[in-house]
């Protein structure tokens, strides 16, 4: 028994190896976070043409190092910490195997920090898609599938643990929806997994001379790697959002089957959604193209409707139930604003749904594609759904993960209430601003928009200037309140108050998610 | 409760909800989740907005005649 021990607050049995799991991921989750915080300060300064900051060679150095940080490293370790704690700790079980799980953790760091060098050394800068033929060293690519192995390890970890617990009665029922929710982006993550083993081994194999890699074939494949990765954001950010709403007012689920049902349908969909990445390519007829993001699209589509339908319904129930009934809006209104929890919660639903959501439909749409493709449409886009949704919600969890697994107080923690505005807000401007600016044509990726010494001359309209500022300045503003969550996080667990141990609360709730 | 340092939801976690009568009322005379439902249609009108702008656009770019 003293391998566990018992939360105080929540009154969950805890397996020290998750713990000790959790924080390791979490903590290499953070440095990644900073040090691609760190390349997209530097991006957007040479974006902003009044200041084009880099010189063409390090913009697309810093801007790799952006993608595969941001979009890879800092996502994926945040979402093994989420599989531990919604397998082992909210079932009350032991990890399984606990050497291959720190083995697991140590594949991804040494994946990780083969990647870094590669790209800090100027030997990979092949942006994240690293599109072939585009060749980066084969350092970098085995970086990556180093990387995958330890992460699809974690998920197969996690499936054992559901096993593991199911067999030592750990829990009644069915396994709780956060829970489901793990489930749905372990799911998704051993298809994207598999995904970028089959496309980057070969491609390895290429960079060391051996066979060759088709460019078209290369841009199918990777993108069931490169979108549904971005998918096992989506499924680990609604489980958060149902976690932060039990845990922030005590929301209720207002039907488990549908918010199940939903996880299924990322499951069910997600995949083949990624088609729309291709909807411009030659190589792929119109009915490939229709079926896969006219069908199979808007079915992942519905299931992000009804999370976020039923997210917000279970906030508003769950504070009318405790006597919030006043109008339209006296639950939203009394709702605990200064929780960084709950404002994080909240504003990543909104970004996510009214930003991130309609956009992304709108150009899952073939025709409409043909005017948003490789312009700064996309990249406002994805911000919207990746950083104002997906990490957003993660540092949200993480004010909770701080105090309950890492037994600290929040350090600054006044600062630490206002980052949520100042990140949300950030993130908001950056991406609407960023959006219109690609509505005006600017191309997405491209170093300098004036096209200087270009063969052709090419004018934007006046108004592309004032947008790519104020896209520059919502972006600084992000950064800031990203630098107050790193500050937050990383001072509370190295240097933090101890959590004076707060009595057995209500674990009825707890159970609920 | 306050302590500083500590989110809200840890410190004084929401208490159980009441027991509810099957089918009871919980929307103050407005139905079940209406705040949720004016935000539904809030949601319907932005992306029908901007759904339309881009046809809009569209039509910009590939003219007819």
């Amino acid at each position: 028994m003293r391998d566990f021990r018992t939360c105080a607050t929540t009154g969950l049995r805890v397996h020290r190896q998750a713990d000790a799991l959790i924080k390791a991921n979490a903590v290499v989750a953070t440095v990644t976070l900073l040090v691609g915080g760190l390349a997209a300060i530097l991006v957007l300064l040479t974006r902003w043409q009044a200041i084009h900051l880099l010189d063409v060679i390090p913009f697309y150095r810093w801007l790799t190092i952006h993608g595969m940080n941001m979009l890879i490293f800092f996502i994926i370790f945040f979402e093994m910490a989420v599989l531990y704690f919604a397998g082992p700790v909210l079932l009350n079980c032991r990890v399984p195997v606990p050497k291959l799980a720190w083995a697991s953790f140590g594949l991804m760091v040494i994946g990780t920090l083969m990647v870094e060098w590669m790209m800090f050394a100027g030997r990979a800068d092949v942006l994240f898609t690293s599109y072939v033929p585009l060749q980066a060293d084969h350092w970098f690519y085995l970086g990556v599938i180093l990387f995958a192995v330890g992460a699809l390890l974690v998920t197969c970890i996690f499936f054992a643990s559901l096993v593991v617990a199911k067999r030592e009665k750990t829990y009644e029922g069915s396994v709780p929806l956060v829970t489901f929710g793990g489930l749905t982006a372990a799911i998704i993550a051993v298809i994207t997994l598999a995904h970028g083993a089959a496309i980057y081994i070969p491609t390895w194999l290429w960079s060391i001379g051996i066979g060759n890699v088709d460019a078209q074939v290369y841009r199918m494949v990777w993108w069931g790697l490169g979108h549904s990765s971005q998918q096992i954001n989506v499924a680990a950010m609604v489980a958060c959002w149902y976690l932060l709403g039990a845990l922030t007012v005590g929301a209720t689920v207002i039907n488990e089957k549908i918010s199940r049902a939903a996880f299924v349908l990322y499951i069910l969909f997600i995949s083949m959604a990624s088609a729309h990445h291709l909807l411009v390519d030659p190589g792929f007829g119109p009915a490939w193209k229709v079926v896969n993001t006219s069908y199979f699209m808007y079915m992942a589509v519905l299931a992000s409707m009804i999370h976020g339908f039923t997210v917000p319904a279970g906030i508003e129930v769950g504070q009318r139930i405790r006597g919030f009934t006043k109008g339209m809006f006296e639950w939203l209104r009394r709702a605990p604003w200064g929780d960084p929890g709950f404002s994080a919660l909240i504003f990543s639903v909104i970004i996510f749904g009214f930003v991130g959501g309609i956009t992304g439909v709108t150009f899952g749409t073939e025709q409409i594609n043909i005017i948003a493709h490789n312009t700064l449409r996309i990249p406002g886009h994805f911000h919207a759904t990746v950083v104002g949704g997906t990490a957003l919600a993660f540092m949200g969890v993480t004010y909770y993960v701080v105090p309950l697994i890492f037994r600290k107080k929040i350090a600054f923690w006044s600062l630490a209430k206002i980052q949520p505005y100042l990140f949300a807000g950030g993130m908001l401007i950056f991406s609407v601003a960023m959006t219109f600016a690609g509505t005006f044509g600017v191309p997405r990726r491209h170093w300098d928009i004036t096209f200087a010494n270009a063969p052709f001359d090419l004018q934007f309209s006046p108004a592309v200037d004032l947008l790519i500022a104020v896209t520059a300045i919502g972006g600084l503003l992000a950064a800031l309140g990203g630098a107050i969550f790193i500050l937050c996080t990383v001072w509370s667990v190295f240097f933090g108050k101890p959590m004076e141990e707060i009595g057995p609360s209500s674990m009825e709730e707890g159970a609920a998610v | 409760m306050v302590m500083h340092g500590v989110p809200n939801g840890i410190v004084n976690p929401p208490p159980p909800p009441p027991e509810q009568e099957p089918g009871a009322e919980i929307g103050g005379g407005l139905g079940w989740a209406p705040g949720t439902i004016i935000l539904v249609f809030v949601f319907l009108a932005a992306f029908a907005t901007y759904y339309f702008t881009n046809w809009k656009l569209l039509s910009f770019l590939w003219e007819v005649g």
